[in-house]
């Protein structure tokens, strides 16, 4: 036995069209009021958009259940003691309301789009475990996201900033400032990632102010950057990497 | 206008870059000079002994006898995952104010050192039907190369992580799990290796040790702690590769390194059923030795086996401590190691050459060891008490003061029998092959300090319990343990007075403390429970 509870790997309900009805039940009850009603999160508290997480290969019908069990440890999330069978309605409504990713293959020159990735995003951004940490893995992206919300992320990208990546300036008691992305913060203390890629935590004591930005670490790419056609050769690299 | 493109282009491209021009100047993490320099950078610790000694010998010295008293929690992480059984029984990695910790269940974070607020968190899907795994959650810590990590799972696969987001860079398994395989250590980098253990010596396994290439996770050596029939010590086996392939010797605590020697110092755990032996006469090598590989080939320069033909469960899974000492008025390159059949033991570690052995508990296993390193064993709980399964010490780090030449270690006092019985062999379930009753009223433990040039107890400080805590040592004349009943403690390191203490509300299990110095103050941080706790002598 382990100490993770659940029964098995794969959702017993899950071919039962009544599951799905009732955990959505449950949810707005129970989780709603962090996840907000639609599923969607609620970014203010960083409970995250929980349509989008099937769209990611580690995703699966027990990992779930198991974070529903237990919580996230050192988080908000709570642990939830229900019994199994409404987590695994939770499982199905949550699987209901997945967003499919951009299924239909991007037109674009995967070739052409790496050339143009290396040289534009790759310092910041990782494909295959290559380039950058300070914006997300980009690998399974595709899976998550449509091209049109994909070019609007790389047209816009302080539109809608990822969670875990929020821009912040830290001015230190010598006037230098230091700019990176918020990875945690407290009343007294914040941890970001700079712009050099390095971890680095500070007591807000030794600061004289945490600028709290709206404007993204990622540059805008306009027309004049990138083209229509260089996004989508970029976002059909982006698809072909896995 | 293709060019004017290109040329907006290039403006762009100069605006935005502008603070992050320094990127081939981001921390590159530590290499292996790194490593190999140890102790020397004070704000770092970087390998599980923090240094590849295994002595757990800090040369801090601001928190020192007088101001000790001054210690006091400075910040607590939660880690939220419970350990059935058995305790948090992390060390964790410092570099650049980032502390790498991994939890039970194989959960990790990376940690702020000022104030243990986590940057990232990362947690594996581990099967349901986990083996050995299921019994023992643990998990000893990461190893560090670079801007990589290395954890090894309760699945007994071996990862590479990106240390500055979580990400899995690669993984690798080692052995089937379903069989009773796990792994719970802390990998070891030298040079371009990274090397590793497993655990579940009490099922159908055979236990070995294993490098592979930190970049590729290729596997580049093996080294099986049971002979296959034929080769170097399947003599001391019966003649039957079904036992053989199933011989237990399991590898699950961290091993030391002489560079010097480019030698790597490694336990070898109990032979598989623990308790009954009908099916395995003679001395059962590897099991319950210490073994000395050559770093670059895994191939075995020595042996020793404090244990042979064990049938108590005794593994000799201690971490290895080397030193450089003086012994009978020449200098001598020694291993020392408190075993958990009740004997202390200082070897020679270029040779194998047995210096020492002389008991630490009174444990009745052995009459003496004879000059010729070979236990008179008598193995009879009726002239007193047989230590019991977990042994007289166990896994948990010892530590050396060298100055006053003094092996501290946890030791426990236990009474049990043993009564064998064959076992029904089935893959994936444990073996052990008997029952062991334990003597409850007649447990305790201590904090013990030896001198290692006789074996002599110099002082103790006792515990209600037999305790599974760890130790460590600072140069100032500092021993810091904890104990079963979940004190946190430092004992003067010449008296074994006690200093101070910290209740941290449950037992101290499987971990030692570690020290580092940050913005000029030096932290002590020790795992307990589900909780990490820093102590400095005043509030950061
Ligand atoms: C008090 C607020 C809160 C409540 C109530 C709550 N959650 Fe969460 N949940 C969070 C937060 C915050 C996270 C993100 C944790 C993290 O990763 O740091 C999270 C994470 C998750 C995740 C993991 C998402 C991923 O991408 O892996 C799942 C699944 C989840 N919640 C489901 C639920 C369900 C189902 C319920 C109701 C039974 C629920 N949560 C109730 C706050 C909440
Ligand atoms: C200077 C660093 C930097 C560069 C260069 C950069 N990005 Fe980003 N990117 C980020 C950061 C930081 C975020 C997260 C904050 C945000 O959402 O804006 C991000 C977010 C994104 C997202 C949204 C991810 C999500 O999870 O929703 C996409 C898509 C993206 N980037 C694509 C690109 C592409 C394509 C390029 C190159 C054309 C690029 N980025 C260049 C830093 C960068």
């Amino acid at each position: 036995m382990s100490e993770f509870t659940s029964a098995q790997e794969v959702n017993p309900l899950a071919a039962d069209p009544r599951a799905a009805r009732a955990g959505g039940s449950i949810f707005r009850a129970q989780c709603a009021t962090c996840h907000g009603a639609d599923a969607k999160g609620i970014q203010s508290i960083e409970a995250p958009d929980l349509t989008l997480m099937f769209t990611r290969s580690e995703s699966t019908d027990a990992s779930v259940f198991r974070v529903i069990r237990e919580g996230v440890p050192g988080s908000i999330m709570p642990p939830h003691a229900f019994p199994d069978a409404e987590i695994w309605m939770l499982v199905s409504y949550l699987r209901s309301v997945a967003i499919a990713g951009t299924s239909a293959q991007i037109d674009g020159d995967p070739r052409r789009g790496m050339t143009l990735f290396n040289l534009n995003c790759s310092r910041c951004h990782r494909v295959d475990n290559l380039g950058g940490s300070l914006g997300p893995d980009l690998s399974t992206i595709t899976n998550r996201r449509s091209q049109d919300a994909l070019t609007n992320s790389i047209r816009n990208p302080s539109a809608v900033i990822a969670r875990r990546y929020k821009p912040v300036t830290l001015v230190t008691e010598d006037n230098g400032r230091i700019q990176g992305t918020v990875k945690s913060e407290d009343a007294f203390s914040i941890q970001i990632m700079d712009s050099n890629q390095v971890l680095r935590g500070f007591r807000k004591s030794s600061l004289q102010e945490v600028i709290h930005e709206d404007i993204s670490l990622m540059p805008s790419f306009t027309e004049s950057v990138l083209s229509g056609e260089d996004i989508d050769d970029v976002l059909r690299f982006l698809q072909s990497a896995r | 206008m293709k060019t004017t493109l290109q040329s907006n282009f290039c403006i762009a491209v100069v605006i935005w870059l502008l603070p992050t021009t320094t990127f081939s100047q981001s921390i590159e993490g530590p290499s292996f000079e790194d490593l190999l320099a140890g102790f020397s950078d004070p704000n770092r610790w970087l390998t599980y002994s923090g240094d590849y000694s295994g002595t757990r010998h800090s040369p801090l010295t601001q928190i020192n006898p007088t101001n000790v008293e001054e210690l006091r929690p400075v910040w607590t992480f939660q880690s939220g995952t419970t350990t059935r059984g058995r305790g948090w029984e992390t060390t964790p990695l410092l570099d650049e104010g980032v502390l790498y910790v991994t939890g039970s269940n194989n959960l990790a974070w990376a940690l702020d050192a000022r104030t243990g607020r986590s940057f990232w968190q990362y947690r594996r899907n581990l099967p349901d039907d986990l083996t050995y795994g299921a019994s023992a959650p643990v998990n000893r810590g990461f190893g560090m190369l670079g801007n990589q990590l290395f954890m090894v799972t309760l699945d007994a696969h071996l990862m590479s992580f990106d240390r500055r987001t979580g990400e899995v860079l690669w993984e690798r398994e080692l052995a089937d799990y379903q069989i009773g395989y796990s792994a719970t250590m802390a990998p070891l980098v030298v040079g371009n290796k990274v090397i590793v253990g497993i655990s579940g010596g009490e099922y159908q396994t055979r236990g070995f040790i294993d490098a592979f290439d930190p970049v590729s996770g290729e596997r580049i050596w093996r080294f099986n702690t049971i002979p296959g029939p034929g080769e170097p010590g399947s003599e001391t086996w019966p003649n039957d590769p079904q036992i053989l392939a199933q011989g237990g010797g399991g590898t699950w605590m961290n091993g030391s390194y002489d560079p010097d020697l480019n030698l790597i110092y490694w336990g070898v755990g109990n032979p598989n059923p623990d308790y009954y032996d009908e099916n395995r006469p003679g001395d059962n090598l590897y099991t319950d030795s210490i073994v000395a590989l050559d770093a670059n080939t895994g191939e075995l320069r020595w042996h020793y086996q404090f244990t042979p033909h064990d049938v108590n469960d005794w593994d000799s899974n201690h971490m290895p401590v080397l030193a450089n000492i003086e012994w009978e008025g020449e200098p001598r390159r020694v291993v020392m190691v408190g075993n958990r059949n009740g004997f202390f033991y200082v070897l020679d570690r270029v040779s194998g050459e047995f210096l020492l052995g002389e008991p630490f508990t009174a444990t009745t296993w052995a009459r003496e060891i004879g000059d010729d390193g070979r236990p008179i064993i008598v193995n009879d709980g009726s002239l007193g008490c047989l230590p019991d399964p977990w042994g007289s010490t166990n896994f948990y780090p010892p530590t050396f003061f060298p100055g006053l030449d003094l092996f501290i270690l946890t030791a426990r006092e236990t009474c049990a029998t043993y009564v064998p019985e064959l076992p029904a062999n089935t893959r994936g379930q444990s073996n052990f092959g008997g029952t062991v009753f334990i003597d409850a009223e007649q447990g305790y433990g201590a904090l013990r300090a030896l001198d290692i040039h006789t074996g002599n107890l110099e002082w103790e400080f006792t515990y209600p319990s037999p305790t599974f805590g760890g130790v460590m040592s600072t140069a100032s004349g500092l021993v810091f343990a904890g104990d079963h009943e979940g004190n946190f403690m430092a004992f003067s390191a010449a008296t074994g007075e006690n200093l101070w203490h910290y209740q941290t509300g449950t037992r101290i299990w499987g971990a030692a403390a570690i020290t580092y110095m940050l913005d000029g103050l030096q932290y002590v941080l020790i795992p307990s429970g589900t909780t990490l706790t820093a102590f400095a002598t005043r509030m950061p």
